[in-house]
């Protein structure tokens, strides 16, 4: 799991003087809204890459056939007990094979890092009263021991894998 | 029963060390006390009235002796209170619908040591509150009733095992209900379930389940409806994750009240339904890792060997009962049931008494059922649905002595199926969401009707009492259904008629029908009264409580409730 730090992170918003560009130019580490990717994705250079944030209520399935021009997908937490994000991410690694990296932010927190892991997340912006230690504490504790189901790091359940 | 491998006995200790590290950190201020609400809960950690409540997990009802005598243990030295105003209180566990055990007075300090004691037996709290799936819930005699189709207890342990800490479903819209059945008659109540599954048998002989959706009860009481009529059983864990995954991604989490998938189902209805079996259809053809949820034949025989009659145990001749003692004879007609095993019974030991709380169990008590358990039930319990104990391995020819041995230890009150065989939640005694209480209710019922006869007499009634809206105590599946409801600080009830949870008795899936306004406290009883008269005057011979009611309708136990009315009498 790596740790970001959203000021230093590289991926920045498209922002112009009044605010979110609605239509912004193609340039490398662009962080676009949903609403700006589908403003500009027909005419963005196939090379450079982009980032996107997807809210938690669309179907990230939208994403399917853009999937090998992004490189990152940030998925929020509005509430850090509003579990959709969890679901979209499963669905990225699963069923849609994406390789870049997915990255949760919003309300996380330490507890939640098992479950994002698990689900496909391999990024985090911790909330910033968070520890990152104690989040690589709770990350570890179930390491030596596995889990019942499949996940998206060990899609075997526990039945196949002891069965192997 | 199931017996644990080495990997789950390392995983709930590996919980339980998680759950050391939570409290911990809490209690060093360094976890808020909401973000740590949320993980005490799936762990089974309320705050209520008094002290926090803590819900054992009992998968699917069984139980063993050993376990029993460790949840007396930690009745008996942590469920204390040693100082203040409740300074004696404790020592006790409740049962509960579903299953599961309640204590109501340990420190939260304590929490930790107490998940470690339950992980040393094999036990946890995992996932028995809190927005995720909840403990699965099934037939108290399952395994062996006579009118068993499959034994549903190897399906509910892979279930368990495949929704344990499932991290995609661990925060979902609401809290999320599994029941299966795998006899002819539902004692499961799984039309009242977020997911009901029936097992069942196709023409082919091949196994697989029925599956309904949406049920529940709440504020808004749905029966479930059936969304797929056969499921092979290799797939049900995709077909699950597929309904789950829906209602995660589409159930409304803007309204707690509307947050449940019964709201999603009734909404959507049929697209619902489409949009679940499409998604079951693109696990199984696109997801890599579709095909690895599908059970394989030797993951079911490995945990199907947990479930094999106890060593021993085979059909005996049926032996000849003295049943001169009048007793005896009804205890043998009430508490005492069929068995798929000749020469074997399951007998419930009730846990209905006067004085006493549905469902509440003391240390001492615990302890006496885990004997009874181990001289007459080769050591194993289950707790019903009825919040109930049941001994699933008694072999006839005890019965007379495990009658005098339960009936010394006030197990043996031969009511079940009847009046005082309600349900009971612990209500505004305990429970901070409660809006009345139901206890003394409950009590004051239990004092009216203690005579056998009568008792005999009035033939099956489920009497159900709920403190809230929550309806833990399913009032809205009693043929008699109890409400607590709070009008100006005050403590109500509201009267339902003819509520169903699916049995053949109760006939099809129904919630009961509120009777007028609410009763006052010093009215219900006498309300409650009113109604079994009318039963008494107008049933026809041999006719039911729930037939008389389904008959009559309403307005003849109406008329006779409205009119033992005091204070809510109309001028």
């Amino acid at each position: 799991m790596k740790f970001i730090n959203a000021t230093t992170c590289p991926w920045k918003h498209a922002i112009g003087e009044d605010g979110p560009k609605p239509d912004p130019d193609p340039a490398p580490y662009r962080l676009l809204s949903l609403e700006q990717w589908h403003a500009v994705r027909a005419h963005w250079a196939h090379d450079v890459k982009v980032a996107i944030e997807f809210p938690n209520d669309a179907d990230i399935g939208q994403l399917a056939p853009d999937l090998h021009r992004i490189a990152l997908i940030v998925l929020d937490f509005p509430k850090w007990t509003d579990g959709r994000a969890y679901s979209q991410a499963h669905l990225l690694r699963i069923r849609h094979k994406f390789t870049g990296a997915i990255r949760a932010r919003g309300e996380v927190l330490v507890d939640m890092m098992q479950l994002l892991a698990r689900t496909g997340f391999d990024e985090v912006v911790l909330r910033g009263d968070q520890s990152q230690a104690a989040a690589q504490k709770a990350l570890d504790l179930f390491a030596p021991v596995g889990f019942y189901q499949g996940d998206v790091a060990e899609t075997r359940p526990w039945f196949l894998r002891s069965a192997a | 029963m199931y017996q644990y491998t080495d990997f789950d006995r390392r995983f709930v200790r590996a919980r339980a060390a998680q759950y050391r590290d939570q409290l911990e950190r809490h209690l060093r201020g360094e976890l808020g006390t909401d973000e740590f609400r949320a993980l005490r809960l799936q762990n089974g950690w309320y705050i209520q009235r008094h002290a926090p409540m803590l819900r054992v997990a009992v998968p699917y009802g069984e139980l063993s002796s050993r376990q029993l005598r460790q949840l007396a243990r930690i009745a008996r030295d942590y469920d204390v209170v040693s100082d203040g105003p409740f300074k004696g209180q404790g020592g006790y566990g409740h049962f509960t619908t579903r299953q599961n055990l309640q204590y109501n007075w340990i420190p939260l300090e304590k929490s930790a040591e107490v998940m470690e004691l339950l992980a040393d037996v094999d036990m946890h709290g995992i996932q028995t509150s809190g927005n995720c799936i909840r403990n699965i819930t099934s037939d108290a005699f399952a395994g062996i009733a006579p009118d068993e189709i499959i034994d549903p207890r190897p399906y509910c342990e892979i279930l368990r095992q495949w929704s344990t800490l499932h991290p995609e479903f661990a925060h979902l819209p609401r809290k999320f209900k599994i029941a299966v059945s795998g006899a002819a008659e539902d004692r499961a109540a799984i039309g009242w379930h977020d997911i009901g599954l029936q097992l069942k048998k196709n023409a082919a002989g091949e196994v697989g389940f029925q599956v309904f959706v949406g049920g529940g009860m709440g504020r808004t009481p749905i029966p479930g409806v059936e969304i797929n009529a056969f499921v092979p059983w290799q797939q049900i864990l995709v077909y699950i994750e597929a309904i789950v995954r829906c209602y995660n991604l589409a159930g409304r989490r803007d309204n707690l009240y509307k947050a449940r998938i019964k709201i999603l189902v009734k909404a959507e209805g049929q697209k619902f339904f489409d949009a679940v079996n499409a998604e079951f259809a693109r696990i199984l053809a696109d997801d890599p890792a579709g095909h690895e949820q599908i059970i394989p034949q030797a993951e079911l025989d490995r945990v199907k060997a947990s479930f094999v009659d106890p060593a021993g145990v085979s059909a005996l001749p049926e032996a000849a009962l003295d049943t001169r003692d009048p007793a005896f004879g009804r205890w043998l007609q009430r508490n005492v049931h069929g068995h798929r095993l000749a020469g074997y019974r399951a007998v419930t030991l009730s846990l209905k008494r006067v004085g006493i709380p549905p469902g509440d169990t003391t240390a001492d008590v615990m302890d006496t059922a885990a004997a009874l358990a181990d001289q007459f039930s080769r050591g194993e319990l289950r707790v019903s649905h009825r919040q109930n104990l049941v001994l699933p391995w008694v072999k006839a020819s005890d019965l007379p002595e495990l009658f005098q041995a339960a009936r010394a230890a006030g197990f043996a009150t031969a009511n079940a199926g009847l009046l005082t065989d309600q349900i009971a939640c612990p209500g505004g005694d305990y429970c901070a969401l409660a809006n009345a209480r139901s206890l003394p209710l409950a009590a004051e019922i239990a004092e009216r009707y203690q005579d056998a006869d009568e008792l005999e007499d009035l033939g099956e009634i489920d009497l159900h009492i709920s403190g809230c809206i929550n309806s833990c105590g399913h009032h809205h599946s009693g043929h008699i259904g109890i409400l607590g409801v709070d009008k100006d600080g005050a403590e109500w009830y509201q009267l339902t008629l003819g509520g169903s949870d699916g049995s053949t008795l109760s006939g099809t899936t129904t919630p009961g029908k509120v009777i007028g306004p609410s009763f006052a406290a010093d009215e219900i009883a006498d309300a409650i009264d009113a109604v079994i008269e009318t039963y008494k005057r107008e049933r026809q011979a041999g006719e039911r409580f729930i037939d008389a009611v389904k008959r009559l309708g309403l307005d003849p136990f109406k008329t006779a409730a409205n009119a033992v009315r005091t204070s809510t009498a109309k001028a």
